[in-house]
């Protein structure tokens, strides 16, 4: 284990140097993407708290899916959902979701509700705030 | 040595020749400076003293030929069928595809003062309370462009017959070749397929990227609209929707249309002017140019990652996805 700072903690120095002193710093030409860097290392702190729950809570959401489509673990063998791959379990609702046959209207809304819990959830890392309810899309 | 004279003698060199100007007459040249808007193309501002077109212009210069959506030609073609219709558009004076000049194809247009940079403009709109008249202005103008007769556009620009069904192939190819799957454009696209309205009666020339950013503006209201790279025959109601995609209001999200003003003074303008306004094909289009955005933001992060166009900020643009996916699926409940 690594000795503090924690990453999280040193992504914050990172983004305090480049936004406190590197904008200012360095030719207009370069400040636009000194202002992402920033933004980037902001980003990435709060990865570091929040995605392991985050994709956690979204393996839980899938496998519920999949459960109330009747498919249950589709990939099946000996793992159960929850420890299942992410990109596997999202591939397989990606392959029900481009198959034209209809889903029940309750399935369809508890679809649009998962994907939306997922997106909030990421969004409180990306761009907090963006999905609060004021936010009209 | 011309590239040690730099850009305003190639340009004195190719204007005097465009306006065949005797030897001895005057023609002065003179560099202004290096416009930041558009971020592929090069925009050098500079005054021109004597010869039959004194005044300030931009040149607009596409650094290679192969990352043209359309050519210079044709773009500065639609410029002007566009401003011979009434649209704010700057003068195109004259088009070179001689890319020995300025180092790419290029063409000249009159320099229109004011403001383009978003959150600058935003400022100056809403201290000077000007936002509803400009989202008027715009509808008037997508009005005046899409009364256009299509037959006025270059046979080069895009122009599929079904501009509906090409949308939706072009996006479900996007999707299948994504970096990891991602179930909300595919319910998205999936909403998209359910809710295809018919293909548009009239096919009409649209811009496809007319928001806040490509266009400008002073104390007056709107002075011009930017950027006619995208220009292709489509279905008008498509420039309705992406003037209205969030990530064009700047955080100004309660004023719909690129953080200026709202949906009905858009609707009102555009149809007081003639254009025929289809909520259902405008609410469709919303959901498609969202989507679209976010698979452009995932096509940037590929680009930095596979190393066609490694930069931090085509990087982070992978970190935005979620937010064109998130309001995608808000927008097939909206309505």
């Amino acid at each position: 284990m690594q000795y503090r700072p924690a990453a999280a903690e040193l992504l914050d120095a990172v983004a305090s140097l480049l936004e406190a002193d590197v904008i200012a710093a360095v030719p207009p030409h370069l400040q636009h993407q000194v202002r992402v860097a920033a933004n980037l290392c902001r980003i990435l702190e709060r990865e570091t708290q929040l995605a392991d729950t985050n994709d956690d809570a979204e393996r839980v959401r899938l496998s519920a899916l999949f459960e109330l489509m009747g498919t249950g673990d589709r990939n099946g063998d000996e793992t159960n959902g929850d420890e299942r791959d992410l990109t596997s379990l999202r591939a397989d609702l990606v392959a029900r979701l481009d198959d034209p046959a209809p889903l029940d209207p309750v399935v369809e809304r508890s679809v649009r509700e998962a994907l939306l819990d997922t997106l909030r959830a990421d969004l409180a890392i990306a761009k907090p705030g963006y999905a609060a309810p004021a936010g009209a899309p | 040595m011309s590239e040690v004279a730099g850009p305003h003698a190639a340009l004195r060199t190719w204007l005097r020749a465009q306006w065949q100007l005797d030897p001895g007459e005057h023609l002065h040249v003179d560099l202004v400076g290096e416009s930041t808007a558009g971020a592929r193309r090069r925009n050098l501002v500079f005054d021109i003293a004597g010869g039959p077109r004194p005044g300030r212009y931009v040149a607009t210069v596409l650094p290679t030929a192969d990352i043209a959506i359309v050519g210079m030609a044709d773009e500065a073609m639609v410029r002007m069928v566009a401003r011979d219709h009434g649209v704010p558009v700057p003068e195109v004076i004259g088009v070179c595809t001689d890319e020995s000049v300025l180092g790419g194809q290029f063409f000249i247009s009159e320099f229109i003062g004011g403001e383009t940079i978003p959150r600058r403009l935003l400022r100056l709109v809403h201290q000077q309370g000007l936002g509803a008249k400009i989202v008027g202005q715009l509808g008037e103008s997508f009005a005046r462009l899409h009364a256009i007769d299509p037959a006025h556009a270059p046979a080069a620009i895009s122009a599929p017959p079904d501009p509906v069904g090409a949308a939706l192939d072009a996006v479900h190819a996007v999707i299948d070749n994504l970096l990891q799957p991602e179930p909300a454009f595919s319910y998205a696209l999936r909403w998209l397929r359910e809710h295809r309205p018919t293909e548009p009666e009239q096919r009409r020339i649209v811009h496809a990227d007319v928001r806040t950013g490509n266009i400008i503006v002073d104390h007056s209201g709107l002075r011009s609209i930017l950027d006619w790279e995208t220009a292709k025959v489509g279905d008008p109601m498509e420039d309705l929707a992406w003037v209205c995609t969030r990530m064009w209001r700047f955080g100004e999200d309660h004023l719909t249309v690129g953080g200026l003003g709202t949906v009905d003074t858009l609707r009102d303008a555009y149809v007081a002017a003639g254009g025929a306004w289809d909520d259902h094909r405008y609410h469709w289009w919303r959901v498609l140019v969202t989507m679209r955005w976010g698979t452009g933001l995932a096509g940037q992060a590929a680009m930095h990652l596979d190393g066609r166009f490694s930069s931090v900020v085509m990087a982070a643009s992978g970190r935005r996805v979620a937010e064109m996916a998130y309001d995608a699926l808000m927008l097939i409940d909206a309505r």
